[in-house]
C-alpha cells in the first residue's frame, strides 16, 4: 500500500512538473491579469485604463500603474509592484509593439462598438487569456478591407510590416513543413509575401550565385530544426541531391557542383580518379549504367560534365557515333537540329 | 580563438576578419516604426576559410518608395565581393501600380526563382486582376557578364471572389542568344472552405515539350491539428537550360506524394510528422521525419527540439537524428547547441556515421551590438574529424 502510494505521489509530481514544462500551467509567479474578476465585480475598463476611450493614434498607452490599483486595493497584500505578478510582461510587450507598428484610433471605435471593449478584446473575457490584443481576424470581422487586400495596400493600419517582424497569428500562418511548402503557397501570392518579407528573405537562399553565406550559417547561433542546408549538410548533400533529382537546380546553376568541388579540392577535377562505379560505361549493348543514371538525374551529370565537358558525350553519341542516340523514348524538341544548341553538337556536320 | 584542425592536409589556411563600416541617416518619419534600418556583420569562419563583411540596409521612409541593399566583401578564400540585393520599389498610392528594379529575385506564379538585374512592373485593379511584366539579365556572380543573356515574360492573374486566385505565366530566357528556358505556367490558390487551403502551380516546357515542374498542396486545420497533403512532379532534364546536352535525354520524372501532420500537443509542445512516397527513375522509395519542438517558456525564448529522419530512395538511403537547444543564460547572453548524426546505409568506407555538433554563445545589447561565437566539430565523408570556429560581430542601426 505504501509503495503504491509513493508511486502515485511520484507520478503526480512528475505530471505536475511536466505540466509546467509543457505550458499547461504557468511556472513563474506572474499570471494573466484578472480582467474577468474585475469585470464581474462591476469595474469598468476605463476606470483602470483611464483615457483610452478618447485616445487617438500615436498616443501613449493607457496601462494602469500601481497607484491605479491602490485606489481600490488600499491595503495590498504585498509591497512589491502589483504588475510584477498580476499581468504578464509579454502582454505589455505586445501592447508596446502594437503602439509602435500599428495605426489605430480607439476614439473612432467607440461609436461602432458601443464602447464595448470586449467587442474587439474578446480574450479578456476568458479565464486564461494568452494574448489580449485582438487578432487580425477580429478586425476583418468588421473591416473587410477587400480593396486593400487586392491592392496589397497594408499601410492603412501597418506602419511598416517588414519592420514589424511579427509572425501572423490568425492568417497566413507559416505552419507545418514550411520550407518545402512555401514555394507552392507563394506561387499565386508572391506580392503578398513581399508585403512583409524583404528581397533579402528570398535572395538569402535563392540568390545562390551571389550569396555570401547562407542564412543558417550566418545566424549560426540560432538553431531552429527547420532551415536550408543546416547542420552537417555538407556531409550528406550528395545523398540529398540523389533523393530528389532536380531540386538543387531550384537555386544552383549546373556549374555550381564543379565550381565548389574545384575550390575545395574534392573529386570532380581532371586530376581526380573517376567517381563512377565499375560498369558505368561498357562497349557492349546498352553502354553500361551511365545512360539510365543520366536520365534519372541529368542535373548530376551536368554538374561535372556541363559546358565544355559535354564533348565527352558527343565523342560517342554524335550522329553515326558508336554510342547511338542518347534520346529517350518519346523525346521531342522544337529546336533546329543543325543550328541550335545543343542539337548541333551531334547533328551538324563538324559539330560546333 | 579561431582554429581549424583536420585529419587531412590542405593548403595553408588563412582567414580575414573585416572591420565594421557604415552609417547614413535620413529624415524622421511620420510613423512610429523604424523605416531606416542598417546592419553590418563581420564574420570569420575557419571552415571555408572565410572572412566576410556584410552590409545591408533598408529604407521605408515613405510608403510609396522603399529600397534595400546587401553587399559583401571578404576572403573566401581569395578576395571577393558581390551584390546580393540592390533593389528599389516604387508604389503608386493605393497600390494599383508597382515597379521593382535593380538586382532581386524574380519569382511569380509557376516561374521558378531566378536572380536578375532588371525590372518588374505590376498593375492591379480593384476587381482583382493583376498583370506583371518583367525583363532583365540573369545575374552572373562576381560582376561578370554574358552577352545576349536575357530573360523576359509576364503573368496575369485574377481573383474570383474572395476564395480563388488563378494565374497564367510565360517566360523566355536566352543564354548567348540561344533559348535556354521557354515555358508557360499556371497557378492557383483556393480556399473552398474556411478550414481548407489548396495551392498549386505547374510549368510546361515549350522547347522539349512536357511538364517541367508541377506541385500541389492542400492544408486543413482542425483544432490543434493541421494536415497537409502534397504532391510534386519534376522533370530534372527540363529544369536544365535547354542549351545543355543533358536536357535532351528524355528523363524520368521525379514524383512525390505525401502528407504532414502538425499537432500542438500542449501549449509549449509541437509535434510535426511528415512522410512521402517517391518515384525516382522508376524506382520507388520514401522519406519521412518526426520533429518535436518544446518551448521552455511562454515566449519561446528557450527551445528544445528533436528530429528523426529517414530517407529510403534507391541511391540515397540514410537515417538521421538532430537535436537543438537554445536557452537564455543571463541578461543578454544566450547559449545554443545543435547536434546531428547521420548514418548512411552504404557508407562505402566513408565512416559508419557522420556526427556533427555545434556549441554557440551569443550576446545582444540593447544598443544594437551583437556578437556570437561557436565551435563546431564533425566527422564527414571527407575528414575523419574536423573542428571549426565561427565568430560574428554585428551592429544594427534603426532610425525612426
Amino acid at each position: 500500500m505504501r509503495v503504491a502510494l509513493s508511486f502515485l505521489i511520484l507520478v503526480a509530481l512528475g505530471l505536475a512538473a511536466c505540466a509546467g514544462v509543457l505550458g499547461l500551467r504557468p511556472r513563474d509567479a506572474s499570471h494573466p491579469f484578472e480582467h474577468r474578476a474585475h469585470a464581474t465585480h462591476g469595474v469598468n475598463c476605463v476606470e483602470c485604463h483611464a483615457g483610452v476611450a478618447g485616445s487617438g493614434p500615436s498616443e501613449k498607452l493607457h496601462l494602469p500603474s500601481d497607484d491605479t490599483c491602490r485606489k481600490c486595493h488600499q491595503k495590498p497584500h504585498d509591497q512589491r509592484a502589483c504588475l510584477g505578478c498580476h499581468g504578464e510582461a509579454s502582454v505589455r510587450d505586445d501592447a508596446l509593439l502594437a503602439e509602435k507598428h500599428l495605426r489605430f484610433d480607439h476614439r473612432t471605435h467607440q461609436g461602432p462598438t458601443g464602447g464595448d471593449c470586449v467587442h474587439c478584446h474578446e480574450a479578456v473575457a476568458s479565464e486564461h487569456p494568452v494574448a489580449l490584443l485582438p487578432k487580425m481576424a477580429s478586425c476583418f470581422g468588421c473591416h473587410q478591407h477587400r480593396d486593400q487586400w487586392a491592392m496589397r495596400d497594408c499601410n492603412g493600419c501597418h506602419v511598416d510590416l517588414a519592420a514589424e517582424d511579427t509572425p501572423p497569428t490568425s492568417h497566413l500562418v507559416h505552419d507545418g513543413d514550411w520550407l518545402r511548402e512555401h514555394g507552392t503557397r507563394a506561387a499565386s501570392a508572391r506580392d503578398l509575401c513581399a508585403s512583409c518579407h524583404s528581397e533579402r528573405s528570398c535572395a538569402g537562399c535563392h540568390g545562390a550565385g551571389t550569396v555570401p553565406m547562407l542564412p543558417a550559417r550566418l545566424a549560426f547561433d540560432q538553431v531552429p530544426l527547420s532551415g536550408l542546408h543546416r547542420a552537417g549538410f555538407a556531409a550528406r548533400h550528395s545523398m540529398e541531391a540523389r533523393a530528389d533529382p532536380g531540386l538543387c537546380t531550384t537555386c544552383h546553376t549546373e556549374s555550381s557542383c564543379q565550381g565548389c568541388h574545384d575550390r575545395n579540392h574534392v573529386g570532380g577535377t581532371s586530376a581526380a580518379r573517376s567517381p563512377h562505379p565499375v560498369g558505368w560505361i561498357t562497349t557492349g549493348a546498352g553502354g553500361g549504367d551511365h545512360g539510365l543514371q543520366a536520365r534519372i538525374d541529368p542535373t548530376s551529370c551536368a554538374g561535372c560534365h556541363g559546358g565544355a565537358g559535354e564533348m565527352l558525350c558527343v565523342g560517342c553519341h554524335r550522329v553515326g557515333g558508336p554510342g547511338g542516340t542518347p534520346h529517350g523514348p518519346g523525346f521531342r524538341s522544337d529546336r533546329s537540329k543543325t543550328h541550335d544548341l545543343p542539337c548541333r553538337l551531334c547533328h551538324a556536320a563538324g559539330g560546333l | 580563438m579561431l582554429c581549424k584542425t583536420t585529419a587531412t592536409r590542405g593548403p595553408p589556411r588563412t582567414w580575414l576578419i573585416g572591420a565594421l563600416l557604415t552609417e547614413a541617416l535620413i529624415a524622421p518619419t511620420p510613423g512610429h516604426a523604424d523605416p531606416l534600418r542598417l546592419r553590418a556583420d563581420a564574420i570569420a569562419d575557419t571552415s571555408s576559410p572565410a572572412g566576410l563583411v556584410i552590409l545591408q540596409g533598408e529604407d521605408r521612409v515613405k510608403p510609396w518608395i522603399d529600397a534595400e541593399a546587401l553587399v559583401w566583401a571578404g576572403a573566401k578564400p581569395s578576395l571577393a565581393g558581390d551584390v546580393l540585393v540592390l533593389a528599389i520599389r516604387l508604389k503608386a498610392p493605393r497600390g494599383w501600380a508597382e515597379v521593382r528594379g535593380g538586382r532581386f529575385i524574380l519569382a511569380t506564379g509557376a516561374i521558378r526563382p531566378v536572380q536578375i538585374d532588371g525590372a518588374v512592373l505590376t498593375l492591379r485593379a480593384p476587381w482583382g486582376s493583376a498583370i506583371e511584366s518583367f525583363g532583365g539579365a540573369p545575374v552572373v556572380p562576381m560582376f561578370a557578364a554574358r552577352p545576349y543573356d536575357w530573360l523576359a515574360g509576364g503573368r496575369v492573374s485574377q481573383k474570383l471572389g474572395t476564395r480563388v486566385i488563378v494565374g497564367a505565366s510565360y517566360v523566355q530566357r536566352r543564354e548567348g542568344g540561344e533559348i535556354s528556358d521557354h515555358e508557360i505556367g499556371a497557378d492557383a490558390a483556393l480556399a473552398p472552405a474556411r478550414w481548407l487551403d489548396i495551392a498549386g502551380s505547374g510549368a510546361y516546357d515549350l522547347t522539349n515539350p512536357g511538364i517541367a515542374d508541377a506541385r500541389v498542396s492542400a492544408a486543413s486545420r482542425v483544432g490543434a491539428l493541421r494536415f497537409e497533403l502534397f504532391a510534386s512532379d519534376r522533370s530534372p532534364g527540363r529544369l536544365l537550360p535547354a542549351t545543355s546536352l543533358f536536357s535532351v535525354l528524355g528523363d524520368f520524372p521525379s514524383q512525390m506524394v505525401g502528407g504532414t501532420v502538425k499537432w500542438i500537443a500542449a501549449p509549449r509542445l509541437d509535434v510535426l510528422a511528415s512522410g512521402a512516397g517517391q518515384d525516382v527513375g522508376a524506382s520507388l522509395g520514401w522519406n519521412g521525419f518526426l520533429r518535436t519542438t518544446l518551448r521552455l517558456d511562454d515566449r519561446a525564448d528557450g527551445t528544445l527540439g528533436l528530429e528523426l529522419r529517414r530517407v529510403d530512395v534507391s541511391t540515397a538511403e540514410w537515417t538521421g537524428f538532430r537535436g537543438v537547444t537554445s536557452q537564455p543564460l543571463w541578461r543578454a547572453l544566450r547559449v545554443s547547441s545543435e547536434i546531428e548524426v547521420v548514418v548512411p546505409d552504404h557508407p562505402e568506407g566513408r565512416g559508419i556515421a557522420w556526427p556533427w555538433g555545434l556549441l554557440a554563445i551569443a550576446w545582444k545589447s540593447r544598443t544594437g551590438w551583437e556578437t556570437a561565437g561557436a565551435i563546431e566539430a564533425a566527422a564527414t565523408p571527407l575528414h575523419r574529424y574536423e573542428t571549426n570556429a565561427l565568430v560574428r560581430l554585428s551592429r544594427s542601426w534603426e532610425k525612426p
